[in-house]
């Protein structure tokens, strides 16, 4: 018995390295979405017709695709501050996590950015007209068939970058954030055991990823499926 | 292609007594349409009445599809108008023009009234048949799901194809998705239907499926114009055709005139490469 409690005290780190993990799943979910809508108001400034508006997105996108996630992390979480003083504002001065999902979000904006992009021209040109001759506006046909089909397009890019990000976010570590990678380290130093706690904290960067792969998956038949004439006839009929 | 439209257009004198009942629905006058410096459409004249059918023939790249583009204003064009029931309801501007908001909710409303049927269908391969033909009624005339609901009903029977309502317009045959096509022109109600080689992607017998609802439609009164290359089809349905070349109505007449008289040597060409 005695030997048990001792045996659980030795294994609770793995209490540490599960509440740790909290982290990765809520850094992603904050920084995705504002990355997904972010990335779409991207998309359609890049596709303007007026030029100013669509270069000035074109840069956002190449700097952030072309310069290292951590690299940015740095800047806005040491540098803007400084900015910020010198412009006489604390507006600039971010915490370690807030400044995380600002630059996951900032960052990943940009890839989604051309994701939309592509599926958006990816839909067939035929159906913005055949919803213009029936005499929907241009807002209308982009929201109600444009978009909802380009949507079934990007989904599982945007998946595959669901799952990215989610590892990308052990780079908050770099600011002190005591995520799950920050979390493992810390155990391992103390318990001299580094290259396991490396390996376990892994495996839950794995179990994670292949969650957010199985979600990915659930949307997609459920978008399928939301297609049922069932449920449009109790639409219709009521 | 001729460098200058002919002064007079070969035009057969109409009976009288036709399908139409003498009023003027649609009227285009000296329609003017370039991609850059290319000129498409040089001056194109036509008036169709009431109830009347206009097929329009051509060979490839004369400028068919472009003209019946600028109908429904899908393409701006450049010069002329276009009346529907004597009211001007778009005239040409400048290439490269912005529309303002009113233009646009002018074009839209002019959308409602030129039902548009396109070669290869265009059903919205998200929403059910039934959504696909309830979407105008709904999103545009306010209808409600109800009333929307009867008038796909209607429609959808109209074509003979109510029974595939709650199925995926992928999942149709392409003579059953042009007609789920036609119904979803017809939900709203128009006062015009133009059809673009709605039969070119159709093997024979999805071609007749669809000349049946064309039919159908044209003993009801409905006015339209047909774009088509099945000769046949359209010395059978015409009151009116319409032979284009480079760009401008070439000769008008009844069918008889322009397949048996071939009053221009271009329809000779044409009809003898067909
Ligand atoms: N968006 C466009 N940009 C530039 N040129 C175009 C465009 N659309 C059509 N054209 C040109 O305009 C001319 C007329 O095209 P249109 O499609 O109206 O011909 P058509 O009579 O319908 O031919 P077809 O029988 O092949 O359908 C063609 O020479 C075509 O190349
Ligand atoms: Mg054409």
């Amino acid at each position: 018995m005695e030997a048990f409690g001792k045996y659980l005290t030795e294994q609770i780190f793995i209490w540490d390295l599960l509440r740790a993990s909290k982290y990765p799943l809520i850094l992603t979910a904050l920084s995705m979405p504002i990355a997904v809508c972010f990335g779409m108001v991207l998309a359609l400034m890049r596709m303007s017709r007026f030029k100013v508006i669509s270069w000035a997105a074109a840069g956002y996108i190449e700097v952030m695709r072309g310069t290292p996630l951590l690299v940015q992390m740095f800047l806005v979480y040491y540098s803007l501050p400084t900015l910020g003083r010198m412009l006489d504002t604390d507006w600039l001065t971010l915490n370690n996590f807030t400044a995380s999902v600002v630059c996951l979000s900032a960052n990943y904006a940009a890839y989604e950015a051309e994701i939309h992009r592509a599926g958006l021209e990816a839909v067939d040109r035929g159906q913005r007209e055949a919803a213009l001759s029936i005499g929907m506006s241009e807002r209308q046909s982009f929201l109600l068939v444009v978009l909802p089909q380009a949507f079934r397009i990007v989904l599982p890019p945007i998946i595959n970058d669901l799952i990215a990000m989610l590892k990308d976010s052990c780079l908050a570590s770099v600011l002190g954030v005591p995520e799950l990678l920050t979390t493992a380290a810390g155990i391992g130093k103390a318990r001299l055991n580094l290259e396991e706690m490396y390996v376990a904290a892994s495996i839950l960067y794995m179990l994670m990823s292949l969650a957010c792969y199985a979600f990915g998956k659930w949307i997609e038949k459920k978008l399928k499926a939301s297609g049922t004439p069932e449920l449009n006839l109790e639409q219709a009929r009521h | 292609m001729p460098d200058e439209a002919p002064a007079k257009i070969p035009t057969a004198k109409l009976p009288t007594e036709g399908n139409g009942n003498g009023i003027v629905l649609l009227e285009v006058q000296g329609l003017k349409k370039s991609f850059g410096p290319k000129q498409v459409l040089r001056g194109v004249d036509l008036s169709v009445t009431r109830g009347e059918v206009v097929t329009i023939l051509g060979p490839n790249g004369c400028g068919k599809s472009t003209f019946l583009r600028c109908l429904n204003l899908l393409e701006q064009y450049q010069d002329g108008v276009v009346k529907l029931k004597g009211e001007v309801v778009s005239r040409g501007r400048p290439e490269g023009y912005h529309s303002s908001r009113v233009e646009c909710a002018e074009a839209e409303h002019l959308r409602r009234r030129v039902g548009m049927v396109f070669q290869r269908f265009n059903l919205f391969p998200h929403m059910t048949v039934l959504k696909n033909v309830m979407l105008g009624p709904r999103q545009v005339l306010g209808k409600s799901p109800q009333d929307a609901y009867a008038i796909a009903e209607r429609m959808l029977n109209k074509v003979g194809l109510w029974e595939k309502h709650p199925c995926d317009p992928l999942t149709l045959s392409g003579g059953q998705q042009q007609r789920v096509a036609i119904a979803r022109a017809l939900s709203m109600n128009p006062d015009v239907m133009l059809f673009d080689e709605a039969t070119s992607a159709l093997d024979p017998v999805m071609t007749q499926e669809v000349f049946r609802v064309v039919r159908e439609l044209a003993a009801e009164g409905m006015t339209m114009l047909l774009v088509t290359h099945d000769m046949d089809f359209a010395r059978d349905i015409s009151d009116r055709t319409v032979f284009m070349e480079g760009g401008i109505v070439a000769a008008v007449g009844t069918p008889e005139y322009i397949f048996d008289q071939r009053p221009v040597p271009g329809i000779q060409k044409f009809l003898q490469r067909g």
